[in-house]
């Protein structure tokens, strides 16, 4: 894998003069603000949602895309904490995703986050969703991606093929490792990716936390499993890492809540502008335009 | 000009880091727009005598001491310690003093904590505490240090009244409890954990201890520079006229560079 030196000016970028008032744009592209941006992983109402009437934090993110120069935002509100609830508890979180993205027709995309343990009702659920819009799945820790309760799931994205998106960590840390018993980690991902050979499967937050270092090694294998690169970790050449390990079209930009950070990131990576332009937003497209609704 | 206050040279055991030599961090932050940067060492944390590490760091960056400010790293669990603190702030001129209590088994309020808390306050520099070097769910089965809390370091500035501390790597500090543990004026808190817009912790901590409490840091090289650098220019656009504090001025202001 051929790869661009560091630094905007090394890769021949337009960058602001040193005569600037202040130097800030050196190391970041000039223009990094116009790059047109696509994350494929975030969330709304993740605490909670004080009342039907209240978009402050809705329209917070939109301001913060607007700052970052994020076009779309595709949100799941997941039932977190590996708690396990009744349908119409999904349905609810479903709806409140559904009205963000009337409250911000363009901007806010949706994943229908389900619980497979809800069964038929759960596959219901995602045609709703996708009916009003939605465009993939969202799976949190409630079942490990070996398990084959998530099965029926994935089929049903197959058969629409639309994007699964799975929390995933491999956590080496006993005490968030017994917070999250059935988390899957790149190999279970890999296991399920080798079961449905063309399932479009999304291993979230690579710097969610876990050993990320495991995680790109892990599915170095399964060359359809995408990695997208949000999460609170900012650790230095991790986009490097998975590019190198992977290639650049298997890396999906996302920020997962950590805006600024993840922008900053690919901004920072060693990446040629078209590998970066392919994580920014084109390889996440590809992914939407295989939807069959 | 920037000046970033969150930097460290040196191997970690547990994962390799680029930019790590001073010659290469130096090479980074020209490509970086980075003037100065205030940087510590890891040999001096994981060595058993801390003070062999920071010998040999500041050999390493003497040729680039108008770019590198160095910090001493303190083990007051080490035989000689007072001796290698003075020895570092007087020959040396370091501008701050870092511990690492979780790494080297003492506390900040036990003995030797507070015994080493007491001696850097004597010498009128800050304490550099930093809340974790890596994020802990991704720890080396070697790794058994904990994440530093915001509680021992509310005790720590109690207790200690006329010490002055740069906190970096910090998230989850709540402003008005800094202000009512005495620290208003007497901290500066770097962003490389916190974010300007959307949850805008960062700027929430402005709003309780000033604009002066708030210094540009990135944890280079464990992190990538770009995030802190997207956190300046989103502060540049939202508060112009503040800039130059956030990016240098109170980093030299607090450290006494100038």
């Amino acid at each position: 894998m051929a790869l661009a030196s560091a630094g905007a000016a090394e890769r021949g970028e337009t960058v602001a003069p040193k005569a600037q008032s202040s130097r800030l744009a050196i190391g970041l592209p000039a223009n990094w603000r116009q790059l047109r941006k696509f994350d494929a992983h975030h969330h709304v109402f993740l605490a909670g949602r004080r009342s039907l009437s209240d978009w402050s934090e809705v329209d917070n993110l939109i301001e913060a895309a607007d700052h970052l120069g994020i076009e779309r935002l595709f949100c799941s509100r997941p039932i977190t904490a590996g708690v396990r609830v009744n349908i119409d508890v999904v349905r609810d979180a479903n709806d409140s995703v559904l009205d963000a993205m009337k409250r911000h027709p363009g901007r806010i995309g949706g994943y229908c986050f389900v619980q497979p343990g809800n069964g038929a009702a759960a596959l219901d659920e995602i045609e709703r969703t996708l009916a009003a819009g939605m465009i993939g799945v969202k799976l949190y820790n409630q079942y490990n991606f070996t398990d084959p309760i998530i099965f029926p799931i994935a089929e049903k994205c197959l058969l629409h093929r639309i994007p699964l998106l799975g929390h995933s960590g491999h956590l080496t840390d006993p005490k968030a490792r017994a917070a999250q018993p059935r988390i899957s980690d790149a190999l279970d991902f890999c296991a399920l990716a080798r079961r449905y050979p063309t399932l479009q499967l999304i291993l979230g937050h690579v710097n969610g936390g876990g050993d990320w270092e495991w995680a790109i090694r892990g599915i170095r294998e399964c060359p359809q499993i995408y990695l997208d690169t949000s999460g609170s970790g900012l650790d230095d050449d991790t986009i490097g890492r998975c590019v190198r390990a992977v290639g650049p079209d298997r890396v999906l930009f996302a920020t997962d809540g950590t805006m600024e950070g993840c922008v900053g990131k690919i901004l920072s990576a060693d990446l040629t502008a078209a590998q970066r332009e392919a994580i920014l937003w084109r390889n996440w497209q590809r992914v939407l335009d295989q939807r069959l609704t | 000009m920037i000046i970033d206050v969150n930097a460290c040279l040196g191997h970690y055991p547990f994962r390799r880091l680029r930019h790590n030599s001073a010659a290469k961090m130096v090479a980074h932050m020209d490509r970086n727009g980075i003037d100065r940067a205030l940087v510590s060492s890891l040999h001096a944390i994981f060595y058993r005598d801390t003070q062999s590490g920071d010998e040999e760091f500041f050999d390493e960056i003497s040729p680039h001491r108008e770019r590198l400010i160095p910090i001493a790293t303190v083990n007051p669990k080490y035989v000689g310690w007072e001796r290698d603190l003075a020895d570092s702030v007087v020959n040396v001129r370091v501008k701050a003093v870092a511990l690492m209590p979780e790494y080297h088994g003492y506390a900040l309020n036990d003995s030797d904590g507070r015994g080493a808390l007491a001696k850097i306050a004597s010498y009128g520099i800050p304490v550099v505490l930093r809340q974790r070097l890596e994020d802990r769910r991704q720890r080396h089965a070697w790794d058994r240090a904990e994440d530093m809390t915001p509680l021992a370091l509310l005790a720590a500035a109690r207790a200690h009244p006329n010490l002055k501390f740069l906190l970096v790597n910090w998230l989850g500090l709540d402003g008005e409890k800094l202000v009512e543990a005495g620290l208003k004026g007497r901290c500066l808190i770097d962003f490389a954990r916190l974010q300007i817009i959307y949850r805008k912790d960062a700027l929430r901590l402005v709003e309780t201890l000033g604009i002066e409490g708030l210094a540009f840091g990135s944890h280079m090289p464990f992190d990538y520079v770009g995030p802190s650098l997207v956190k300046l220019a989103n502060f540049e656009r939202l508060f112009p006229a503040e800039l130059e504090r956030i990016a240098w001025r109170n980093a030299s202001d607090f450290l006494g560079l100038a």
